[in-house]
């Protein structure tokens, strides 16, 4: 038996559904700061440095926090996961290589995009690169891969 | 690396989308391997070796710049 890390075929079909209203969501409550007060909790955190002037740094401590941003974060990340990680419909030894070629492709993208925002792009824009850079390694993935894919059902679209 | 594939399935009389099916893979792999695009793995190898029923250096053979 093989362990390939893959989700089965309908899961892709979940993904999309999840990942595009959420992402949507995502993007207006981050440009519109959106944070509706019934959201509104109490919820355990780590570490906790407050932007007060005294700077307080604590570990372990409840916090209020709008969390709207967190359960739209995380339906993201787990629905690129489907769309990213579900098979194919034929997936076989060669869409799996072409699969992981993806994935390193996207990984050195991801990171030389990250490189070039290090160094040109400053202060509270570069926190706007940071947000976006939790999800944009697998949707290069996601490109890439599906891209990939098209390509070649094209070229074997004509059989001599 | 090359291989005899096509000639193979030429000789069987199937097409791409056949052969496929018999090994399980999709059709776009047998075209890629048919075009020298991908290398398959050992146990496909011997998949197509057992439905063509040849040895599977019948199929297959190394090029000098497999050695590189």
């Amino acid at each position: 038996m093989k362990l390939n890390f893959l989700f089965p075929n309908k899961f892709k079909r979940i993904g999309w559904f999840t990942l595009i209203p959420s992402a949507i969501i995502g993007l207006l409550i981050l440009i519109y700061e959106y944070e509706p007060s019934f959201l509104d909790f109490n919820v355990p955190a780590i570490f906790v440095d407050e932007l007060t002037f005294t700077a307080n740094k604590k570990t372990f401590r409840m916090v209020t926090n709008n969390i709207l941003n967190e359960i739209l974060g995380v339906l993201i990340i787990i629905s690129t996961f489907l769309v990213a990680f579900s098979k194919e419909k034929s997936e076989d030894e060669y869409i799996s290589k072409i699969r992981f070629e993806s994935l390193a492709w996207a990984v050195y993208f991801n990171y030389a995009i990250l490189i070039l925002t290090l160094l040109f792009i400053y202060d509270f824009a570069f926190l706007w690169v940071m947000v976006f850079n939790m999800f944009t390694v697998l949707l290069f993935f996601i490109v890439r891969f599906n891209w990939q894919i098209s390509k070649l059902k094209k070229s074997a679209s004509y059989e001599e | 690396m090359k291989n005899s594939i096509k000639v193979e399935r030429a000789k069987k009389n199937i097409t791409q989308a056949e052969l496929a099916k018999l090994a399980k893979v999709s059709r776009q792999t047998i075209n890629a391997m048919e075009l020298g695009k991908y290398v398959p793995s050992t146990v496909l190898a011997l998949r197509l070796a057992q439905i063509f029923e040849v040895e599977i250096s019948e199929i297959f053979t190394l090029e000098d710049s497999d050695w590189d």
